[in-house]
């Protein structure tokens, strides 16, 4: 029982990371139409950007965590507009793999600049274990998951009541009726390239605070995608919504299947679910069905 | 038209030749004789790597069947080549079947498992099936790495390649038994382009649901072009095996698929000439910075600790947005430009 309800409170808590992280996704997807497969490296290198400034720079808190938002945010302009704006209106096939291409320079990056390839980031939230009920959990992942939760707050109010964010969602049904309104598609182009960015910096400080800075978080970009296409591709609740899911099937596919598969079992849980879901309802939980026409 | 003036043609099957005139015979002949005679002026290290790009043409030749003629993109050829692998180095190794059973054996072995995650395809495109892919590699990495039969994390080691009691121990030999099947691939390769298989793969990447109500059966067709792709990469894979001597899953890492796209990008999609033309231009980049450029700089000026490792991926990666933002249509296509301007000179424009 302590074992079950420790799962479970770990499964939401990495899942909503999912989640924060397949946000950007979604955004990038329903504004401009472009599969962001670099997820995962974008980040890896915040990640480790975040090390660099805390770490090798030795910055307290409060200085270096802007820093590393306005560090995601730049690369999110500089990715757009010198990889992608260039490919506007190309096919499909060239704008997934411009960003697999950008993945492997990212990844060139971060090894070029810390060659070492795993390390830790300071603690950033008390470890102290805490008890709910039976279970014992480790007090990072309350607090993963609770700063997720105001993510996602802060999120939905800005989509909901800020110019820009109307503007985006205003892209994403008709960028047509939106150049004609005089907003700049481009910018908002560029706009969700940095929101993609920020969000995918958060979650990976929040992943790698509490299982430190490895590879692995490549897969952790990756398996974002299964929360987005759990929950379909252009759906803002199918993401939020998904993403606990695939957290839950991950640790509780882990903890009770592992002895009976071979270990590690846990890793692709979410690949499997990728597999699944894609026969089975390519659109997701609650994404929009496309019907095409020739 | 890319003849010159004056070449007539008497028949259909004249007019369907892929060689056309006596230029082009000379020039393919003297090919071909300079491929097989490389040998005698290589050294072992430059054969090496001659073997390498000719396993790695074998791949990409698949992948661009898959990609770049039937439209269906595949993120996962890495893990394709290693179901191959595995499979030559499991028969040849434990059961200590013969060399040619096992290069079948992989082929089909890895194009089922192409047909079963391609399955997919025939509902979805673009994006979805790059994540379908892409989680067949990681699946299939995994299953590599924990299944006892394959050696799991240790690895697995493969003997030389064999026919009829003749062991391929050299690098010249094996450049043989290479290029043989490089040959045979991109000669297979170029005439299926040409056939009402090839013709149909092309209408299915151009629009599927055209394709469809024109009356091609998608499934049918889709499937077949997973299974050509992902047999030429198990070919690829046994042979990569062999050379080797030595397998790990490590070996067929994501990057590593990644880069196959990247090579077929760079040749120049849905034509033959594009594979060969891409793999040489990244295996050669990859060989001479890594063993020429890098060790030399590091000699000379000192470098900071990740320069080795971090300089080539990020180039590579460079190198595919570059191609694809400046000439989306690969080298091929400067080939054919360059091609016909020297047939026009002095009058190219």
């Amino acid at each position: 029982m302590a074992e079950l309800l420790q799962y479970l409170i770990t499964g939401l808590a990495v899942g909503m990371v999912y989640s924060l992280i397949g946000l950007g996704f979604v955004v990038v997807w329903k504004s401009s139409g472009v599969a962001n497969l670099a997820l995962g490296a974008i980040v890896l290198i915040s990640s480790w950007f975040t090390y660099g400034m805390l770490v090798q720079a030795g910055l307290p808190l409060w200085l270096g965590f802007p820093l590393v938002i306005l560090f995601a945010l730049v690369l999110g302009w500089v990715i757009e507009r010198f990889a992608l704006r260039p490919l506007i209106a190309q096919p499909i096939l060239s704008l997934i793999t411009v960003t697999l291409g950008l993945a492997y320079f990212i990844e060139g990056l971060v090894n070029f600049i810390w060659p070492w390839s795993v390390d830790a980031l300071p603690r950033l939230f008390p470890t102290e274990p805490i008890r709910i009920g039976l279970a014992v959990v480790s007090q990072e992942y309350i607090w993963v998951a609770s700063i997720s939760l105001v993510m996602f707050g802060l999120l939905t109010l800005f989509f909901r009541y800020h110019k820009m964010g109307i503007a985006m969602r205003a892209t994403a049904d008709d960028q047509l009726a939106v150049q004609a309104c005089g907003i700049p598609v481009t910018k908002i182009f560029s706009m969700s390239w940095m929101f993609a960015c920020v969000v995918a910096a958060v979650g990976g400080i929040l992943i790698s605070s509490i299982g430190g800075i490895t590879y692995g978080l490549v897969e952790t970009g990756l398996k974002s995608f299964s929360v987005v296409i759990l929950g379909g591709l252009d759906s803002f609740i199918g993401a939020i919504i998904a993403g606990p899911i695939i957290g839950l099937a991950e640790s509780l596919g882990g903890g009770y299947l592992s002895p009976y598969i071979w270990a590690g079992v846990k890793d692709i849980i979410p690949f499997i679910i990728i597999i699944i879901v894609i026969i089975i309802r390519p659109y997701g939980l609650f994404g929009e069905e496309r019907i095409e026409r020739i | 038209m890319s003849l010159p003036t004056g070449t007539r043609d008497y028949t259909y099957a004249e007019d369907m030749a892929i060689i056309r005139t006596k230029t082009q015979w000379a020039l393919f002949t003297g090919f071909l004789i300079f491929l097989f005679t490389t040998p005698l002026y290589l050294g072992n290290y430059w054969l090496g790597v001659a073997n390498l790009i000719g396993i790695t043409i074998i791949a990409a030749t698949g992948l661009n069947i898959l990609v770049g003629y039937c439209g269906q993109l595949s993120i996962g050829h890495a893990g394709f080549i290693a179901v191959g692998a595995y499979t030559a180095a499991i028969l040849t190794n434990r059961l200590e079947l013969p060399f040619l059973v096992g290069l079948i054996c992989a082929g089909l072995t890895a194009g089922a498992i192409g047909l079963i995650f391609g399955i997919p395809s025939v509902r979805v495109k673009g994006f979805y099936l790059a994540i379908t892919t892409i989680a067949a590699q990681f699946i299939i990495i995994w299953v590599i790495n924990h299944w006892q039969v394959t050696g799991g994390f240790v690895g697995i080691k493969v003997p030389y390649a064999s026919i009829g009691g003749f062991v391929f121990r050299t690098e010249a030999s094996q450049f043989y038994l290479i290029m043989t099947i490089v040959v045979l691939c991109i000669f297979f390769a170029k005439n299926l382009a040409r056939t009402k298989v090839g013709r149909a793969f092309i209408a299915i990447r151009d629009n599927d649901l055209a394709a469809q109500v024109m009356g091609i059966n998608l499934f049918r067709y889709k499937l077949l072009a997973f299974f050509i792709g992902c047999f030429l990469a198990g070919i690829a894979g046994s042979l990569l095996a062999h050379w080797i001597g030595f397998l790990n899953a490590e070996q067929f890492s994501l990057t590593e698929s990644i880069l196959y796209i990247g090579m077929i990008i760079i040749g120049g999609l849905g034509t033959t000439l594009g594979p060969i033309l891409g793999v040489t231009f990244l295996r050669l980049l990859q060989q001479v910075l890594t063993m020429e450029v890098v060790p030399f700089l590091e000699s000379t000026v000192a470098l900071p600790a990740g320069f080795a490792s971090g300089v080539t991926p990020m180039l590579f990666g460079l190198v595919i947005i570059l191609f694809l933002i400046l000439e989306p249509r690969g080298l091929a296509h400067r080939w054919t430009l360059f091609k016909s301007s020297y047939r026009l000179w002095p009058f190219s424009y």
